[in-house]
């Protein structure tokens, strides 16, 4: 399943390849968070969405992959999705190595040992990987979620949802290295975050407001 | 492999992990049978009279135990999410999540219903009817359970709230099976049998897309 996609959208057909809102509205527990939200991105492109906390941040990107109706406005989005929420997605019973086969077997992407190996390698999580998640700290658990980017398609919208909380330094800069080359690739990036995040490309800002 | 194994044996590993849960559900369907000759006293005429609706009641009050997790833990680990985002449908995940359920519950009640059928004297022919009507039975209510776990998730209270959702409908799944389960005349393929096999196969069409429909929202636990 890609994101919701509302009647309206067809009217948007026209829109370059990449994610659109307009003027979607934002509801959290039936509160309004926010009244209308517009915002287009294309390929290559990377948005920070900045806001104080409760303005909202985490549920337009739960909106956006989908997992929450919105009671009005459009969002278009022809790539695929990859959602790193609060919740990574990661069985705590389960190793990271297998959380991370079966997520990519899942998505009819390449899942065998030497692709999971250095997705791994990448955010440096393989030598916790044979471990159950439970048993990891809460940055080994992040970086093994974040070495789903790695498997993920290379156009995809990336929706990360403070994606560097609790990482180290080295943890850190291998994400920002994964993030420039996503967007070099001609990717998108969507990021809640309250860290800096050292990428390549410059990014635009969405600061969200706290509803009065 | 098609996703809808793949999720069973995550389901089945994940079981296994957690193989606790499954000797709670086990092991509260032993107590509640257990608890009968105690309290009725040995007399093995009386025991033989409730066998089997002590058998099926038992069954099902634990069966309602283990529903509450079905979807729990995929739920808070965010796992859902990515099901929601993958190509696998909904229904398909819910399905499989039913039949991994089924698998790691219901079976080993069946598997020790013998002994249950000792301890309370059943008839030696009545057995095998017990055994085939609990394995419907239970899919049944598996089926059903899967429905209002997915309708309570998230809600408080959800498991006071399960055993109201799920035993009405249970109703009908309890009088099939308690008649399939004592045929008269030591048949085993009855009209009430196949009335129980009939309420299976109407549930296995409809609680996938129900489910599916309920865990189709999700507001997230934490963040703003």
């Amino acid at each position: 399943m890609s994101a919701a996609l509302p009647d309206n959208a067809l009217e948007t057909a026209a829109a370059p390849t990449g994610l659109r809102l307009s003027d979607v509205v934002l509801l959290r527990g039936g509160r309004l968070l926010q009244p209308d939200l517009s915002l287009s991105m294309r390929a290559g492109e990377v948005v920070l969405l900045r806001g104080p906390n409760g303005s909202g941040k985490s549920t337009l990107l739960r909106t956006i992959a989908g997992r929450l109706a919105t009671p009005a406005g459009g969002i278009t989005c022809d790539v695929p999705i990859l959602y790193i929420g609060h919740a990574d997605g990661l069985s705590p019973a389960l190793s990271g190595r297998r959380n991370l086969g079966d997520w990519a077997r899942l998505n009819g992407l390449v899942g065998d040992d030497d692709a999971i190996d250095a997705a791994l390698d990448r955010m440096q999580a393989r030598a916790f990987a044979e471990l159950p998640v439970r048993t990891l700290s809460h940055g080994q658990r992040r970086r093994v979620a974040l070495a789903r980017l790695t498997l993920g398609q290379a156009h995809a919208l990336w929706l990360l949802d403070e994606p560097n909380a609790g990482l180290d330094a080295a943890s850190s800069i291998a994400l920002d290295d994964l993030i420039s080359g996503h967007l070099d690739g001609g990717g998108m990036v969507l990021a809640a975050t309250h860290l800096p995040l050292g990428v390549t490309h410059k990014p635009r800002t969405l600061t969200l407001e706290v509803p009065s | 492999m098609t996703p809808f194994e793949l999720q069973l044996r995550r389901d089945l590993s994940l079981g296994w992990a957690g193989r606790g849960d499954m000797l709670v559900v086990l092991g509260f369907f032993l107590i509640i049978v257990t608890l009968f000759p105690l309290a009725l006293g040995p007399d093995p005429a009386q025991l033989r009279m409730i066998a089997v609706p002590v058998i099926w009641v038992a069954a099902m009050l634990a069966s309602l135990a283990g529903f509450t997790r079905i979807f729990a833990d995929d739920v808070r680990c965010g796992w859902v999410d990515q099901v929601a985002l993958s190509p696998m449908p909904l229904a398909v995940y819910a399905l499989a999540k039913a039949v991994g359920h089924w698998a790691l519950s219901a079976l080993p009640i069946i598997a020790v219903t013998p002994l249950m059928a000792l301890l309370l004297n059943l008839g030696p022919g009545q057995l095998v009817p017990l055994m085939l009507a609990l394995a419907l039975g239970t899919a049944a209510l598996t089926l059903l359970g899967v429905i209002g776990a997915a309708l309570t998730e998230g809600a408080r209270g959800g498991s006071g709230l399960m055993a109201l959702l799920v035993l009405p409908p249970a109703m009908p799944v309890l009088i099939f099976g308690a008649l399939a389960s004592a045929p008269d005349e030591g048949r085993v393929v009855t009209p009430h049998l196949m009335l129980l096999g009939a309420v299976l196969a109407v549930l296995l069409a409809i609680a996938p897309f129900i489910a599916a429909a309920a865990l189709a929202e999700s507001e997230s636990e934490s963040g703003g």
